[in-house]
């Protein structure tokens, strides 16, 4: 490490300042404010059992961790070949495949949902064309479902998978790839015994980061979801905005912020351990 | 209406935590005030803010904020706002956390306090103008007949086809329209059973293609025939219409509901916002917002500015008397995490 | 004892845009010869063992391994053993795992890949590191890692890309004399590439130097370091006089005038070895390749002495003399006369 441990705190310093100051703070206000709110210790256990137990968060909790794991797998699908294309293609066919993928990060969730509804509603461009070519008599339910809700988040994901797995990739020594060829293996023996194996860290992060992400949504299953494809975070929402019910949304929120730590803490182990291997 | 009628409250959720001082070296004479933002702004600055600054030399900045951001402000002792022009059941909220100042119906000089609706005047909150959901239908699916109730929205075998309602995130969902279609009389649906209302609403539920959370995303659904029935706010349905969309509603049981305005007890400028509700209450002014909003005026005396034409495109005058009814909402106030908590268990179902 | 195979490339040819990297190189390689490419970098020589392996297909020419056309054959098609600048060991599997690969990809049987395992890492004396990983070895060790597995599937033909080039002095002589010994046991054909001239002296049978993308000579090592061809051979193997000389008639006259007689060749350059120059105080006795000089300077470097003599004419002669018994110094100042024998010396082409 070239930097001493000091100047790489004093250099980190403004902008810990500034996350404690605009994340920490607030969000220890309002858990602490709101927790205050039911009283002691035993009471808050009361209702925390009360919360978490009932039928509906029970339920969403479920739906958040399938939904998520679900969309995690197929970013991770996609996200493969993807990243693999990205980090053997050079100049203007990376700057296209790159743009591609990050581009949606600049157009607001607003109006991708709009761009979704032109495409995937009941009469949008993929209906037509099934209908036009008959390949289907009824228009297929492609939003405002389950369907709906994890084709929105596995596309606003696919960056986070695709970003971290090119980095793994980027990283893999070509000349093992050689060397592995070199020695009779042939391009699908190369691929599992090698390639795969060098960027299963990658791949492990990819995966976390993404079902991290995945557990906090929103705005997508908002938009996209029917009526029953409720997640952790919408429900904590509904429970700030809706039912001004402030105590339930703090409980709701230290479940999914513990969960979201711990899985964190084990990206960073994961990270780290990449890291070191180079 | 709530906020959502044109920006999606969520967006806004990430910012009321942390509230960046909207206030910094104020103005004396300036009010500032929360509305739904977009356009409703730019019609209320024509007929409203700026006129008032002229009269008054008071300026008005609107500003965006949710239910919660505003309940945030008032525990935190931060409140950044003077008038809260919002729906008004978010106001009877605020009102019963003790938020709220009366508002100074004696100290108004440019609005007769009589002249307004009796059902929209109340101590914290006054009515600016009233927005009705209405039952509407495509053209396209039903060029002949077409369903005139609530009971013939329900019946899926006569009239099929996707069809939306609103969801509890608009502040409530289409429960007094489940009672209709069960049979219950106008007049009977308070207090609702919310357990029948959601055994009706389980009939339908197949036929519900979505249910709507925004003003904007039931426009949208409509103009793309993504249904072809649901219940809309009659300004964003009119809109549609005006522009040639091939959509049409009935009058036929529509729930009017109430925009309301409300002032921060705290209020910095407490006498610039009791001002500005009484320069917005005034009946040509009124008038003025109303038609361009589709929306009905609360002061009686503002029908007289307007046309008959314009009357029929709005609730609040003989169109609601004959055929509509008011949303309770100190029945929905008091029953708020009820209805939440069932409604979560129904939808997850 | 798998023996080995000959290889032979025809005429091969491969450029890159509109550079030509390899340009036109034929060479042959009987079975069980440790064969050297040698040269400076960009010299074609790795571009050429990338042909021989079939990681570049040649735009001209074939490529052929006991007598099979290979030219169009895949690397994993040809058989090789091949050990990588950098040893190319695999971080994710440990010593028995990274030596078994170019069995396990063969799908041979678990005791056959055991055994061999077993034999390949006795055989560079790395028995008992099998669970270690390559961030757990010594450079050195890494290295024979590197070479066990190139030899454990007994390949009749072994390349070896500058396998010893991230080692120090000393172990690398070590295994130079490991690797040769290997390779001679086994009898493989084996293709070393290197631009380390000592290196390629002391291990091959015999060596192609490479110049531009084309042999400059090829030969037994003796026979390219004492008779090179030409200016580039000449001073890439060690250190060379590399004197003008001018013609007159059939005569030749050096730097002083004095006549020259040398071994063989026809040009203007006339090359000698430092060690094949004596030193001597006497004066000149009148006969061919005596050079008067002055002594510049005299660098003492243990059993060796190296002088450096001015002959004139802007001219320097470097003269190693053995520090025998009873060696005279030369101090610098002292007038010296220098001598080589006609046949230790070659006229080149300038």
């Amino acid at each position: 490490m070239p930097l001493s441990r000091l100047t790489a705190w004093l250099l980190l310093a403004p902008t810990l300042l500034l996350l404690v100051l605009v994340f920490l703070v607030p969000i220890g206000w309002f858990i602490g404010g709101s927790l205050a709110e039911l009283g002691t210790l035993s009471e808050i256990w009361e209702e925390a059992d009360a919360v978490l137990f009932s039928g509906a968060v029970g339920g969403a909790i479920l739906n958040t961790n399938w939904i998520a794991a679900l969309v995690t797998l197929l970013v991770l699908l996609i996200g493969y070949p993807m990243s693999y294309a990205l980090s053997r293609a050079k100049g203007l066919v990376f700057t296209a495949i790159l743009l591609c993928i990050v581009l949606p990060y600049f157009t607001s969730t607003i109006v991708r949902t709009y761009a979704w509804m032109v495409l995937l509603g009941r009469n949008g461009l993929i209906n037509q064309i099934l209908l036009g070519i008959g390949l289907i008599n009824e228009p297929l339910q492609l939003m405002y479902n389950r369907t709906g809700v994890i084709i929105g988040m596995t596309y606003v994901l696919l960056p986070y998978m695709v970003l971290t797995l090119y980095a793994a990739m980027k990283a893999v020594d070509q000349r093992l790839l050689q060397a592995a060829e070199g020695m009779g293996a042939s391009p699908a023996t190369v691929f599992l015994k090698v390639f795969m194996p060098l960027t299963l860290h990658g791949v492990i992060a990819g995966v976390l980061i993404t079902f991290i992400l995945a557990l906090g949504f929103f705005v997508t299953p908002a938009l996209m979801g029917g009526p029953g494809d409720i997640m952790i975070a919408m429900l904590i929402e509904r429970e700030v905005e809706l039912t001004y019910n402030w105590p339930t949304a703090a409980l709701m929120t230290i479940v999914l912020l513990t969960v979201t730590l711990i899985l964190y803490a084990f990206y960073a182990r994961i990270s780290d351990q990449g890291e070191a291997r180079r | 209406m709530t906020d959502t009628m044109i920006l999606p409250r969520r967006l806004l959720l990430g910012a009321a935590l942390a509230t960046p001082a909207l206030r910094g070296a104020k103005a004396a004479g300036e009010v500032i005030v929360r509305t739904p933002g977009g356009v409703y702004d730019d019609i209320m600055r024509q007929h409203v803010y700026d006129p008032f600054t002229r009269e008054t030399g008071i300026t008005v900045r609107p500003v965006a904020a949710t239910g919660a951001k505003l309940i945030a402000m008032f525990r935190a002792n931060n409140v950044e706002l003077d008038l809260i022009d919002t729906g008004d059941k978010q106001l009877l909220a605020l009102e019963n956390m003790g938020a709220l100042a009366p508002i100074a119906y004696d100290q108004w000089r440019w609005s007769k306090p009589e002249d307004i609706e009796p059902e929209v005047k109340k101590t914290y909150q006054c009515g600016n103008f009233t927005y009705a959901t209405v039952l509407a239908y495509s053209k396209t699916a039903f060029p002949n007949a077409h369903p005139n109730s609530w009971a013939e929205f329900w019946d899926a075998g006569r009239f099929p086809g996707p069809r939306m309602l609103a969801d509890a995130a608009t502040g409530s969902p289409n429960f007094e329209f489940a009672l209709l279609a069960d049979g219950v009389p106008k007049d009977q649906i308070y207090p609702i059973d919310i357990d029948r209302a959601l055994r009706a609403m389980t009939r339908i539920r197949p036929q519900i293609r979505r249910f709507w959370d925004t003003g904007a995303l039931s426009a949208q659904m409509m103009s793309d025939q993504e249904v072809v029935l649901g219940s809309i706010w009659n300004g964003r349905l009119q809109t549609l219409i005006d522009r040639n969309a091939p959509l049409a509603y009935t009058w036929n049981e529509h729930m009017i509901q109430v925009q309301a305005l409300g002032v921060f007890k705290d209020a910095r400028n407490k006498e610039g916002a009791q001002r500005l509700a009484d320069f917005m209450m005034q009946p040509n002014v009124q008038a003025a917002y109303a038609k361009q909003l589709i929306y009905g005026p609360t002061n009686k005396q503002a029908q007289q500015f307007l046309t008959a034409e314009e009357k029929a495109r709005m609730p609040g005058g003989e169109n609601s008397q004959r055929s509509g009814f008011y949303q309770n909402i100190n029945w929905w106030e008091d029953n708020r995490d009820r209805v939440n908590r069932a409604w979560s268990r129904w939808v997850l179902r | 004892m798998s023996g080995g195979a000959s290889v032979a490339l025809e005429a091969v040819t491969k450029r890159y845009g509109t550079e030509t990297v390899v340009a036109g190189v034929s060479l042959a390689i009987p079975a069980g010869e440790f064969f050297t490419l040698l040269g400076p970098s960009g010299s074609g020589k790795t571009t050429t063992l990338s042909m021989l392996a079939g990681f570049v297909i040649p735009d001209e020419g074939r490529v052929v391994m006991g007598g099979q056309d290979m030219t169009q054959v895949p690397p994993r098609g040809r058989g090789l053993g091949m050990v990588f600048q950098n040893y190319a060991i695999f971080p994710h599997l440990n010593v028995a795992e990274n030596v078994a690969f170019p069995l396990t990809v063969k799908g041979a049987p678990k005791a056959e890949i055991q055994a061999r395992v077993a034999e390949a890492l006795a055989m560079v004396k790395l028995t008992g590191f099998e669970a270690r990983y390559a961030r757990q070895l010594s450079g050195g060790q890494q290295q024979r890692v590197a070479l066990a597995r190139a030899i454990v599937a007994h390949p009749r033909i072994v390349l070896m890309d500058e396998p010893l080039g991230a080692l120090d002095k000393n172990l690398r002589f070590h295994m130079q004399v490991e690797i040769k010994e290997i390779q001679q046991r086994l009898g493989m054909t084996a293709i070393y590439v290197t631009h380390d001239q000592e290196e390629a002296l002391t291990m091959s049978d015999r060596i192609a130097i490479m110049d531009g993308g084309r042999i400059a000579q090829m030969g037994p090592p003796r026979e390219v370091y004492e008779k090179p061809d030409s200016r580039f051979v000449a001073a890439f193997l060690g250190e060379a006089n590399l004197l003008d000389v001018t013609r007159d008639g059939a005569l030749v006259r050096g730097p002083g005038g004095g006549a020259i007689e040398a071994g063989a060749g026809q040009g203007t350059t006339l090359f000698v070895r430092p060690e094949k120059v004596t030193v001597s105080a006497a004066a000149p006795s009148g006969g061919p390749n005596q050079l008067p000089g002055q002594v510049l300077h005299a660098s003492f470097l243990g059993n060796v002495v190296r002088y450096a003599v001015d002959v004139g004419q802007g001219a320097t002669v470097l003269a190693d003399a053995v520090n025998g018994p009873g060696a005279v110094l030369h101090a610098p100042g002292a007038p010296v006369t220098l001598h080589w024998r006609a046949e230790d010396s070659r006229l080149l082409a300038a």
